[in-house]
């Protein structure tokens, strides 16, 4: 088990040290950073922005004397704000996971992990950590913006709800970057494994809308699978382990897949 | 240093289908403990595939390789602990340093946590990389690549080391280095080396084993397989006449290196007849003495009744690996050329 263990962390920490001298890693981090930011300013300050929205709501109630409902704004400002980094996840992520097999394939490196004395999962399970590490990096920054807006709020903010949703974003995260680990291991063109995790993952946010079209126990277990459905309670604060259960079986699944393909590479005749 | 079960590698009617290719067929052979043995082969022959077979990297379609006395498909595991394998490009991640990749490799390799320091530095010192040992690896040449492959595959001393086509893309000065870092490791270490030079083997390896369109051809020690190779290419003579007196005369033609009288059962479909010698003629290699020796013998008074050229079962093999040889040289020297002219 120890073995195991120094293993995963060698794999690990190669995996992580690679995205901090690559380019690419960088260029991502960049214009998510760009991106991340923009959305945070538009929904809360933007002309559509929350805070915009409920000074009109406010002085509708002033004119007209009517009561106005009360709005928790911290609350609705973080799950918007995390509405809009899920759909961004959905374009980063395969860029992130894209290379980690591929890349070994092209380099030949693949090779060298599949004759060294290491399990195909620990290897699966190295790189999967290294790459969900860079991806946490990168969302920290966020974090401090956040907790600047909401440091701001009277009464100040439970931290149970946006906690719970920043976990959301770390499994949503978790389990899309290990399909695209997967669909990365069947292939040594990066591209293609890119293009390829994209359209998975577009499949598995919209499951949802081809659930409902379909009546029955299928639609209904087609709507359990939805990655998006899930993300959506979870980021609203409704706490419910099917869709922890849901997210852990999608990294569980990919992983499990990754090693197995890795194998498959053993027996293959060509 | 190991404890070593004999022969390290046993390779045993190993046959390989890549779709409706036969990369290899009926392969076999073994290697004893502390041996080096040179595959040899021309390119395309199946080198590379018998190396990933052994590597445990690839299935073989039928047959079985150990290495240690472990099945390398059955107990991959075990046997991944025994070897140090360098595939035909080096596996290297062009963003870490030499020395950060070597500590890499020692520690997937199983190395005890203790024992990586020095492992990593005497890999290092052995394929001489002690002025590269912080550079990154993108930024090393071709020739340094290939020895950071190398250390890679020697760092955490396994009992076998399986090196496929270890001198490529070398400089001959590199080459030099390489096959003398090679030398040292004999004894301790178990080799197999793949290669379609065939000076590199007489030069490095105590076994060589030829390997051609999938097929072993041949099992020696370089010396003698060097001498079936050459021997292989001559004439074969039916003359009337004084056998010893016609040795003399084509002993000194050019381009004969060697007569021989043959068994007379050695040829086949003839029934001896009196006063009739039979003879081997073996000439040197490119040289093709025929007329010389005709014009010979008729000259000294013999009666020719038969001149055939004999081709071994191995001329062509060798005829393949000597003028790729020869490119090799060719190519080195002008690289050397250029470097001079630089």
């Amino acid at each position: 088990m120890g073995v195991v263990l120094s293993n995963i962390i060698a794999i690990y920490r190669r995996e992580l040290q690679g995205y901090f001298v690559s380019p690419l890693a960088y260029a991502i981090a960049g214009v998510f950073w760009f991106l991340a930011g923009l959305f945070f300013i538009l929904i809360l300050m933007g002309p559509d922005g929350i805070l915009a929205a409920v000074t009109a709501l406010d002085l509708q109630g002033q004119q007209f004397g009517v009561p106005v409902p009360p709005i928790d704004v911290p609350y609705e400002f973080v799950r918007a704000f995390l509405d809009r980094m899920g759909w961004l996840l959905l374009f980063v992520l395969p860029i992130l996971s894209m290379g980690l097999y591929a890349e070994e394939r092209k380099r030949g490196t693949l090779e060298l992990l599949a004759t060294s004395p290491v399990t195909n999962w620990a290897v699966a399970v190295g790189k999967l950590l290294g790459v969900l590490t860079f991806f946490i990096t990168m969302v920290l920054p966020m974090l401090a913006l956040e907790a600047i807006a909401l440091s701001a709020s009277t009464p100040p903010m439970s931290p149970a709800i946006p906690l719970l949703g920043h976990l959301a974003l770390i499994l949503l995260a978790a389990a899309i970057l290990s399909l695209g680990m997967f669909i990365s291991s069947l292939t040594d063109s990066t591209i293609l494994a890119a293009v390829l995790t994209f359209a998975v993952i577009l499949l598995l946010l919209f499951v949802d809308l081809i659930a409902k079209n379909i009546s029955g126990p299928i639609g209904q277990a087609l709507g359990y699978l939805s990655l998006l459905k899930h993300y959506n309670n979870l980021i609203q604060g409704i706490f419910d382990t099917s869709s922890i259960i849901l997210f852990g079986s999608y990294i569980i699944l990919g992983i499990f897949l990754t090693a197995q393909s890795i194998d498959a590479l053993r027996f293959q005749r060509q | 240093m190991h404890n070593l079960p004999k022969p390290m590698i046993e390779v045993d009617h190993l046959s390989k289908i890549y779709g409706s290719t036969q990369a290899i067929t009926d392969v076999t052979f073994s290697v004893e403990a502390g041996e080096i043995l040179g595959f040899l082969g021309p390119n395309g022959a199946g080198k590379t595939t018998t190396m990933r077979i052994l590597a445990g990297y690839l299935p073989a379609t039928s047959g079985t390789a150990r290495i240690a006395g472990f099945d390398v498909h059955e107990q991959s595991l075990q046997v991944r602990q025994k070897i140090g394998y360098l595939p035909e490009t080096p596996p290297l991640y062009p963003e870490m340093t030499v020395e950060g990749f070597l500590y890499f490799v020692a520690r997937i390799k199983g190395v005890p946590a203790g024992d990586r320091t020095t492992k990593v530095k005497a890999a290092i010192e052995r394929c001489n990389l002690q002025d590269k040992r912080h550079v990154i690896i993108r930024k090393l040449s071709k020739g340094y690549r290939q020895r950071v492959g190398i250390a890679q595959a020697i760092v955490h001393d396994p009992p076998a080391i399986i090196l496929d086509e270890p001198t490529v893309g070398l400089d001959p000065r590199q080459i030099i280095e390489v096959r003398n870092l090679i030398k040292s490791l004999a004894g301790t270490h178990t080799i197999i080396l793949s290669t379609h030079i065939l000076p590199e083997v007489s030069m490095t390896c105590s076994r060589v084993t030829i390997i051609n369109r999938g097929k072993v051809v041949a099992t020696n020690t370089p010396e003698q397989l060097l001498t079936q190779l050459t021997g292989g290419s001559g004439y074969e003579l039916e003359i009337e006449g004084e056998a010893n007196l016609a040795k003399q005369v084509l002993l000194n033609l050019p381009g004969v290196s060697q007569v021989e009288s043959i068994p007379l059962a050695g040829i086949h479909g003839y029934s001896p007849k009196d006063n009739r010698a039979y003879l081997r003629v073996i000439s040197q290699p490119g040289v093709e003495p025929g007329k010389h020796i005709a014009a010979a013998l008729l000259h000294s008074g013999f009666d020719l009744y038969e001149m055939r050229r004999v081709s071994a079962t191995l001329e062509d093999v060798f005829l393949q690996l000597t003028t790729e040889e020869k490119n090799m040289q060719t190519e080195a020297d002008s690289t050397t050329n250029e470097e001079e002219a630089a």
